[in-house]
């Protein structure tokens, strides 16, 4: 063997000694970690994962950067720039509290939850269990087509196209069912209210949450489904008792997943919502609701100086937290059912 | 006593013929019973609509929808029994579930189409906008300006997104190291970084340090913020379906790690790496919100990444929805259809590709 340079597991060779057949254990991997004996490859490792912590360095920084703005907004507004309403730039020290836009984003987010999620599980049983395959495979990519529109072009479509019939839907709506609180309407003002944008979101939502349970239904296993049926399972029965539990946690991660694009949309809910700053508790046809993200664009044009700067800063970092906390979860949600992709 | 095996005789006509499913055989009754059940509800609401004064919504959701719930689920009673009403209800939801999001999809297109053609010209779409004012007619002006500051902002941040992006995929299928659980969960947790985020992000250091202003530059890193989680993903997934022959091939002829990734895995899944660049393009092309944050806008050609605001498309829209002129909104129109032909041309060159050899991203 002279001549030859060997380190790490390969040194370990000798005669009458394979290093596979003395150690099960080696699979595959440690075959592959013994040709990083080279100094070029050392250095390539090293390269290839420094890149690979990258996303690591961008969620550390955008947390510190955002974050010290964050320490900035507390020093001068205290807890009241969480907990209370109002945005009055010219007082001093000024006015800023954002409890009518996180509650808003959450609201909004409900209200796209309450229409996307019927909506997309019944799409996607359609596409799974009861369209043909061709038509399926049709909707898929329409789906994928609805997913690919971005949200500038759905404002724009929400605001001259979908607005005055919605605000015609939720007069009715006010007409009928106005002794229910939250169809409560005093001003026949109904334009820009959370309904409209949630319905928006929903739109947004849809071919999210849509295309992950289609793939986790898609997946329940067909014996099963034979099985069931064979035994004389409806489709109810099979759907009850085989393919949802089976897809549930799928569905719920999707779900989650869908509800992170809900809470950080920003240009779509712009365009269909008037942002006040008192809190619409649940008058959800009522004009004026918040959004912690379309709140950072609408004052970020007219910004009068740093310190609205920082605060508008510090407002995104909470929209950080809260989209990223609830991006985690869903990831684990969606991967701990065995589906990493996407 | 010998046990006597019973063995079916293997008729040909039998083995040839496609499985039958009896289960799922539908009578003729039936088909009659889902016939009506379909005719008499629509018959009923089209007479209401067209007849009386009540509000078309109304007669959608008060009149129709329960009727045809009704109908279906007396169809469903009278040929399959009790059984057969909550089936009813799921595929009458179902059906309704998708004729909405498709009513929804074929609104957006076609308003879209309508309304963006007015506006679409040659012209449109290669002169900028400095001497246009939102109430000059549509004879004058374009999106030339976006669409350049749109190809460099997407330029820069493919410059910086695809190699770290790409380095990731091979962090996680090649060097397979310790940190590979931590890594991906750190790529899937970018992914959910809203846009306005990402813009913040890059203002916040533009602010902070003073090494750039608003800029084609800016908005590119805001832009490779979120296109490095597609582009990390998608090449991933391509990576894990080059075969581990070729590998373990390179390796045992003596090829170096870094070598056998360079040369055999890399180009192996050339298209799908192309197929995961055009998908991450996709994705971030219209993202408004950190262009408005970290690029600024502008009504002049800007060619420097590194000078002054630039404009791009998804801001020229945002600038000319809400504009009380019906000319601006018809460029805001014709600038989203222009925008929309880009990404469907992204995702369908995109998937041509992806039914390559290996190159087979989802």
């Amino acid at each position: 063997m002279a001549g030859v340079r060997t380190c790490g597991p390969l040194a370990s060779i000798s005669l009458g000694q394979h290093p596979v057949m003395a150690n099960p254990d080696l699979d595959q991997r440690d075959l592959h970690s013994a040709a990083t004996s080279h100094r070029g490859d050392r250095v390539f490792s090293r390269v290839v994962t420094g890149a690979a912590f990258a996303s690591l360095v961008v969620l550390a920084g955008i947390a510190i950067f955002l974050g010290i703005q964050a320490v900035y907004a507390f020093q001068t507004e205290g807890l009241a720039f969480i907990f209370s309403t109002g945005w009055d730039i010219n007082t001093d020290p000024p006015t800023a509290g954002i409890w009518g836009m996180l509650y808003g984003s959450v609201l909004l987010a409900v209200i796209g939850l309450a229409i996307a999620v019927p909506v997309a599980l019944m799409l996607s049983i359609f596409m799974v269990f009861i369209s043909p395959p061709k038509l399926a495979t049709v909707l898929t990519n329409l789906i994928d087509l609805l997913a690919a529109i971005p949200s500038v072009i759905i404002g724009l479509w929400a605001f001259y196209i979908l607005n005055p019939p919605a605000e015609e839907w939720q007069a009715l709506l006010n007409q009928y069912l106005g002794w229910i609180p939250i169809f409560e309407n005093t001003s026949q003002n109904f334009s820009g209210t959370p309904f409209i944008a949630g319905l928006v979101l929903a739109i947004m939502m849809i071919p999210i949450i849509t295309s992950i349970s289609r793939e986790v239904l898609s997946r329940t296993p067909p014996e099963l489904v034979n099985a069931a049926e064979a035994l004389g399972c409806s489709l109810w029965t099979m759907l009850r008792f085989v393919a949802l539990p089976y897809g549930r946690g799928g569905i719920v991660g999707g779900v989650m997943l869908g509800l992170g694009r809900a809470l950080g949309e920003t240009i779509a809910v712009f365009f269909v919502l008037k942002l006040t700053f008192e809190t619409n508790w649940y008058h959800i046809i009522e004009s004026g609701g918040g959004s912690i993200a379309t709140l950072i664009v609408s004052r970020f044009g007219e910004v009068s100086g740093p310190e609205e700067l920082n605060l508008l800063l510090a407002a995104g970092f909470f929209l950080f937290l809260g989209t990223i906390a609830v991006n985690m979860v869903a990831n684990l949600i969606v991967s701990r059912t065995g589906r990493l992709k996407k | 006593m010998s046990t006597i095996l019973y063995q079916p005789p293997a008729d040909p006509a039998l083995l040839s013929q496609p499985p039958q499913r009896p289960w799922r055989h539908k009578p003729r009754s039936f088909t009659t019973a889902v016939a009506l059940a379909v005719i008499v509800p629509a018959v009923i609401t089209a007479a209401l609509f067209f007849l009386s004064p009540i509000p078309g919504a109304i007669v959608l959701v008060v009149v129709y929808f329960p009727l045809q719930l009704l109908a279906s689920g007396i169809a469903a009673w009278a040929t399959r029994g009790v059984r057969g009403i909550a089936d009813s209800v799921i595929i009458v939801n179902a059906i309704g579930a998708t004729v909405f999001s498709f009513v929804v999809l074929a609104s957006l297109i076609g308003s879209l189409i309508v309304r963006g053609l007015r506006a679409l010209s040659a012209h449109f779409v290669y002169q900028n906008s400095v001497y246009i004012s939102p109430s000059t007619p549509l004879d004058y002006g374009g999106i030339g300006h976006a669409l350049i500051g749109t190809i460099l902002v997407v330029a820069v941040a493919t410059a910086v997104a695809v190699p770290i992006g790409i380095a990731t995929a091979i962090y996680i299928t090649e060097v397979r190291g310790r940190a590979v659980p931590y890594v991906r969960f750190f790529v899937q947790a970018m992914s959910g970084v809203p846009s306005v985020v990402a813009g913040l992000f890059i203002l916040t250091i533009a602010v902070s340090t003073g090494w750039f202003s608003q800029n084609a530059f800016a908005g590119g890193l805001a832009y490779a913020i979120l296109m490095l989680p597609t582009v990390a993903r998608t090449a991933e997934e391509v990576l894990k379906l080059i075969p581990d022959e070729l590998r373990t091939g390179a390796l045992a002829l003596g090829s170096t790690r870094a070598r056998t990734v360079m040369r055999v895995v890399l180009p192996a899944a050339k298209t799908g790496i192309i197929t995961a660049i055009l998908l991450g393009i996709a994705r971030v092309i219209g993202e408004t919100a950190p262009l408005l944050l970290a690029a600024g806008n502008n009504d002049g050609t800007v060619l420097n990444p590194f000078g002054q605001a630039i404009a791009s498309i998804p801001v020229y829209i945002f600038n000319n929805v809400a504009v009380p002129y019906p000319d601006a909104v018809a460029r805001a129109w014709g600038a989203a259809l222009v925008l929309m032909i880009l990404i469907a041309v992204l995702f369908t060159v995109a998937r041509f590709l992806g039914r390559g050899r290996v190159g087979r991203a989802k």
